[in-house]
């Protein structure tokens, strides 16, 4: 059996690794078109300020996959998928394949700024080769400016401010990390953002245009009018799917490649998707969306890898959750935030620099958002997955969730390492 | 495998247990250093919850398959194959907590980098079981049915 898996990051290696696991003679390769062997891709802005260096990043020394008989194809793009003959194309070569996985990712979305395509020092901030040019450029003299402030724009900001001179963060909307937080959190990070830091916002506002000096840009203008000088530009606001190949195979596409949630197969049954290129069932609201999360793609990564071995297991249901931290201020979201409308109801409580959130839908916890108050976070994550009826619980669930939030029969389970009653 | 199994009916809140892991793992290996004096200061690696009335220590299950191991974005959280024990690679994590955002038990707490159980890996002896004085944690393979 040949396998293949066209991507090297979080879903990909997962995918690999699950293969091996449920096949032991199988052949895996790994393409993967960037240089490095699989990397921890959220760790771009601690290699950014210094925090980790390139070798740490490494999610595993190259004995790993040789031990693993997983082959990793670095600098090997692939260009196209012929389903017809089941061969990959990379380039001149070509490579059969019995079942695919599609772990490509996603792609940044770059903003249409007038005059800053193909500048030196203008840069995006999701690959490792890209942030080594960053460093590289940034010196203590460098006037940084980020456009976009989500959960990208964010780390770029505070690795670049430990050393840079400025960074200025642009932000088409009027509150920062809104994929993540609402509008009272993202004021209380902020304030403790500028006070932790040389990072100054500008929300509600974009950047027009760059100024430049040939290849370089020198400043940029704001939709505001303001002008600001700039000697780093980095393009951080968002990313998309990357779903070229699969479109360009006839594959269905949506927002995302299209999957069976149960086995992330595509209409292709030789070819699976994972990862931030497919889309995931949201199991908190039944919405098809993009959850561009580390664990989602290892989640789904799995689920393919031992879908494709044959040997499938079930696959839980796909919520967001994330943990995150800004200068010391911690953040921790899970589900669904933004449902402030019926039939969703939520409890805010704020004291000091921390904040807290619960959302609930009738008798069920849907989400939250914890700055400065993650303390035992994973419980309430667990109350979510498993849709937990919470008239069942004692005590205040406001309060930091503990053990004794269950009755006891459920604490014995529990203390068991049994999860769900 | 063999894992701490706590009981809440044996516990007295006397958090003898934090005492003795934060020492354990500590550089000196010396209470009172490990209180007093050591920077960074050393971590108790599970926590009692609860009050005088009732209480628990809380502690890694070492699950068979740990969702803390999935979220984990550098791979610093790894389950030892032949052991089972799941721990933190403290070079190479970088303290984003994601972990923490899943453990369904709270086992996992912050600092600069996941700070949780180990089952004591280095001496094969949780020094949390070994001073409990109460028996009201236990090292067994039994599911913490047994004594």
């Amino acid at each position: 059996m040949k396998y293949c898996i066209i991507g090297a990051s979080a879903a990909g290696l997962a995918c690999a690794e699950s293969i091996r696991q449920a096949d032991k003679s199988g052949e895996i390769t790994v393409f993967t078109k960037e240089s490095s062997l699989p990397y921890s891709r959220p760790s771009i802005s601690y290699y950014l300020k210094g925090a980790v260096g390139s070798t740490e990043m490494l999610l595993h020394p190259a004995a790993y996959y040789r031990a693993k008989g997983i082959t990793i194809l670095t600098d090997t793009a692939v260009t196209a998928i012929d389903r017809e003959h089941k061969v990959l194309r990379a380039g001149r070569k070509s490579y059969p394949y019995d079942k695919l996985c599609l772990c490509t990712g996603s792609k940044p979305f770059v903003p249409p700024v007038k005059n800053a395509a193909g500048k030196a020092n203008a840069l995006t901030f999701l690959e490792i080769a890209t942030v080594k040019k960053i460093k590289a450029k940034a010196g203590k003299n460098t006037r940084a400016v980020v456009i976009g402030a989500g959960l990208i724009g964010m780390k770029a900001a505070e690795g670049l401010s430990k050393i840079c001179k400025s960074v200025d963060v642009v932000e088409l909307a009027e509150f920062i990390l809104p994929s993540i937080l609402d509008k009272s959190a993202a004021k209380l990070v902020k304030a403790h953002v500028e006070a932790s830091s040389n990072i100054r916002f500008h929300l509600g506002n974009t950047v027009a245009e760059a100024k430049s000096k040939g290849t370089h840009i020198t400043g940029v203008r704001l939709g505001s009018g303001e002008e600001l000088p700039c000697d780093l530009l980095v393009l951080a606001v968002g990313v998309r799917p990357e779903t070229s190949l699969a479109e360009a195979a006839g594959l269905a596409v949506e927002r995302g490649i299209v999957t069976d949630a149960a086995t992330m197969q595509t209409d292709d049954s030789d070819i699976y998707a994972a990862g931030d290129c497919a889309l995931s069932l949201d199991m908190l609201d039944s919405q098809k969306k993009i959850i561009a999360l580390w664990g989602n793609a290892v989640k789904q990564g799995k689920t393919a890898g031992f879908h494709m071995a044959g040997a499938p297991q079930q696959a839980g249901g796909a919520y967001a959750v994330n943990a995150i931290d800004f200068f010391g201020c911690r953040i921790c979201t899970c589900g669904l935030i933004h449902a402030d409308a019926a039939p969703y109801t939520s409890k805010v409580q704020q004291a000091g620099g921390s904040y807290k959130k619960l959302v609930f839908c009738g008798e069920h916890l849907v989400g939250f958002v914890l700055v400065g108050a993650s303390d035992n976070a994973g419980i309430y994550t667990s109350l979510i997955e498993n849709q937990v009826d919470i008239t069942t619980l004692q005590g205040d669930l406001m309060d930091t969730p503990h053990i004794f939030l269950f009755e006891k029969a459920v604490r014995q389970q529990r203390l068991k390492g049994e999860e769900s009653a | 495998m063999k894992r701490v199994y706590a009981k809440e009916e044996l516990c007295l809140n006397c958090r003898l247990c934090e005492v003795y892991c934060k020492t354990a793992h500590s550089h000196s290996k010396d209470i009172v250093t490990a209180y007093k004096k050591e920077e960074p200061a050393p971590s108790a690696r599970l926590r009692v919850s609860g009050d005088n009335h009732l209480s628990v220590a809380i502690n890694c299950r070492h699950c068979e398959n740990p969702k803390c191991v999935e979220a984990c974005i550098t791979g610093a959280m790894t389950k030892d194959k032949a052991t089972g024990i799941v721990y933190v690679n403290e070079s190479k994590c970088i303290g984003c907590m994601s972990c923490l955002a899943v453990c369904p038990f709270g086992c996992i707490q912050t600092g600069s980098f996941a700070v949780k159980c180990d089952l004591c890996r280095e001496t094969g002896e949780p020094a949390c079981v070994k001073n409990c004085p109460n028996r009201a944690l236990v090292y067994t393979a039994l599911g913490g049915e047994q004594e």
